[in-house]
């Protein structure tokens, strides 16, 4: 059994994280997407009995990197195709580390000396339930007694646009839900192959925003949430089983 | 807690800067080949790094080339195994975002992109991981405890990688990462180990293996290659740049393997490493290895692929996993090319000209990321 224990969610990564401190000393260093992921990490994690030791699964931005490195890229694009050479392009090594899948992953680890389970899943649509899947069956193995899932992306690299950070606490322990005062569990998640293929727009942390808007207010009983088609993979239709008490 | 099942390789896919199938990358790196060369475009394009491995099976410019990558080594494995892709799970690490040549000049290609055009066929479950340069390893291992939990009867793991542009070139430049071209001789720009050491060598390629319960493997009739038989994983939690000096965090996932897989160190016959070819990560690589045998490691043959097919990223753990596998159904371990002085700081059991014909049994497969992920599969012959 597994228990939903807070959530959080950010659209700006304006207000840093004050703890831990290395995360803070760090964080000037990573893209939107990957600020936004770890700044609602830390508004869940003070939840946690134990950050050092729950499972953590980061989702990887589906659209990654930052406007700094694509201005760099297209520079480079346009002074390779213009006569000049690739080579005259300069990059600040720092924004190298935008393009980096696991980042975000390992900034919390160090930051919070997570010495647990620690896996990142995504950069393709629907991959955001896959990682809840994964904290599903490793609570229900006994393996770890809480889990984090977290997700930041971005619309458009460009500019930045369409940023949203997303993080979920999960816990075997019956524990309420910090918005609804209530416990709420996650029974399974249901997959059924949809007839066609459909294409979707990724973005990893929307589609778990979402479902923690449709939860907000709900009152108890079972909840069968049938995940928008933008939100998967384009293969299953995903139905999120869980259960307010 | 599910029952834990025997998890068996039946099926083998590689593509590389050596050989376009498992068979040739294999017969190249006994061979002690390099597929590392000086190219024209990286030349041209004035890099400040000219070196790299191609795959020539492959040609620049043809459409979604991660994709038909992915799919030589996915269509080897399977063919293998004689399975079809509705049949088994999907777990694929494709790497990094990256601009992608086409006819068009270069095109923005996120790595989901290539994900999703590979997965629809699979079957369920459909898992795409991240995780830099531990992602093929770490694919493997996860898909492995999905198998071994009973959650999927068998699947393709695995990664590819196509990043060998303009773009990562300057990237990991920028960071003093990659081996410069020092005019003498492009195939041996890459140096794992050695004194002269200067970095590592992007290349393209993909790896794959299927996986499957034994049991489901026997009712088949399916050719059994080797068996999985434990995964670690840690992270340094150290530093997004460098491992630490003592390589406490790679030893954490060596450590892990084992323990999953009911084994002890000593039990281990050798490794496969992930040592690069960069002055800080092959010393730490090199420490967490003696820490983890004690004081056996002068017996434990150690190999790195590096010199010969570069570092392919998100597939390096997975062609690393091919050779494992053929390393435990020979005996034979690979040398690590281009190796002939070891730093100070570097020794090891290592194997320098010759392949190593032996009786090696158990391989210890490991791969470590930037960021400090750490991933390590445990290997050994089918009995």
């Amino acid at each position: 059994m597994m228990y939903l224990v807070a959530t959080a969610e950010r659209r700006s990564a304006d207000q840093l994280p004050s703890e831990p401190a290395r995360l803070r000393r760090d964080f000037r260093r990573f893209n939107l997407p990957v600020q936004l992921a770890l700044a609602a990490a830390t508004d869940v994690v003070p939840a946690a009995e134990d950050s050092g030791r729950m499972a953590v699964i980061s989702l990887s931005p589906c659209q990654n990197g930052s406007p700094e490195l694509y201005h760099w890229a297209e520079a480079a694009i346009a002074a390779g195709s213009g006569g000049g050479h690739f080579g005259a392009a300069r990059m600040n090594p720092t924004h190298t580390l935008h393009v980096i899948d696991n980042l975000a992953l390992s900034a919390f680890a160090i930051a919070y000396r997570s010495d647990g389970y620690c896996l990142g899943v995504g950069g393709a649509p629907g991959q955001a339930w896959c990682g809840m899947e994964i904290l599903l069956e490793r609570l229900a193995d006994g393996r770890e007694r809480e889990g984090l899932l977290m997700a930041g992306d971005q619309a458009r690299i460009t500019d930045g646009t369409g940023g949203r950070g997303v993080a979920l606490l999960f816990s075997v322990q019956r524990r309420p839900y910090a918005a609804l005062g209530r416990p709420v569990e996650l029974i399974s998640i249901e997959h059924k192959r949809r007839p066609t293929p459909l294409p979707v727009a990724a973005h990893a942390a929307a589609g778990l925003c979402d479902l923690i808007a449709a939860l907000a207010g709900h009152g108890a009983g079972d909840v069968a949430y049938e995940v928008p088609a933008e939100h998967t993979d384009g293969i299953d239709d995903v139905t999120v089983i869980l259960r307010v008490a | 807690m599910t029952t834990a099942r025997r998890v068996v390789v039946t099926g083998c896919g590689a593509v590389s800067a050596v050989g376009a199938t498992s068979d040739t990358f294999w017969q190249a790196l006994l061979l002690g080949r390099s597929g590392i060369a000086r190219l024209p475009r990286l030349v041209a394009a004035q890099l400040p790094v000219t070196v790299g491995g191609e795959v020539a099976a492959v040609p620049l410019g043809c459409g979604d080339r991660d994709v038909v990558l992915a799919n030589l080594a996915i269509d080897e494995a399977l063919g293998a195994a004689h399975l079809k892709r509705s049949a088994v799970g999907f777990f694929w690490a494709t790497g990094l975002d990256t601009y992608q040549e086409s006819d068009r000049g270069p095109v923005f290609r996120p790595a989901g992109s290539c994900f999703a055009a590979l997965a629809h066929p699979f079957g369920e479950p459909r898992r795409m991981i991240a995780a830099a340069c531990a992602a093929g390893t770490q694919t493997i291992g996860e898909a492995y405890w999905q198998v071994r939990a009973g959650h999927v009867d068998a699947c393709i793991a695995g990664g590819s990688s196509c990043l060998l542009s303009p773009f990562y070139i300057i990237g990991f430049a920028a960071l003093q990462a990659l081996a410069t071209d020092d005019g003498d001789d492009p195939s041996s720009a890459c140096r794992p180990f050695d004194r002269r050491r200067r970095g590592f060598a992007v290349s393209d390629g993909a790896g794959a293996l299927v996986l499957e319960s034994f049991e489901t493997a026997r009712r088949r009739g399916a050719p059994v290659l080797a068996e999985i038989a434990g995964f670690g994983m840690s992270q340094d939690r150290f530093d997004l740049n460098r491992p630490p000096d003592d390589g406490s965090g790679a030893e954490r996932c060596l450590r892990q393997a084992v323990e999953d897989a009911g084994l002890a160190p000593r039990d281990v016959d050798a490794v496969n490493a992930h040592a690069t070819g960069t002055r800080v990560g092959d010393l730490a690589e090199a420490a967490a290895i003696r820490r983890f045998f004690g004081s056996t490691w002068t017996t434990k043959p150690v190999s790195s692929l590096k010199g010969a097919i570069g570092h392919a990223m998100a597939a390096a753990g997975a062609l690393e996993a091919v050779a494992a596998v053929a390393t435990c159904r020979t005996g034979v371990v690979p040398p690590t090319v281009n190796l002939g002085d070891p730093d100070d700081g570097c020794e090891l059991c290592h194997v320098i000209g010759p392949p190593r014909r032996d009786d090696v049994r158990t391989v210890l497969s490991a791969s470590f990321g930037m960021g400090g992920q750490n991933a390590a599969v445990v290997f050994r012959r089918f009995a």
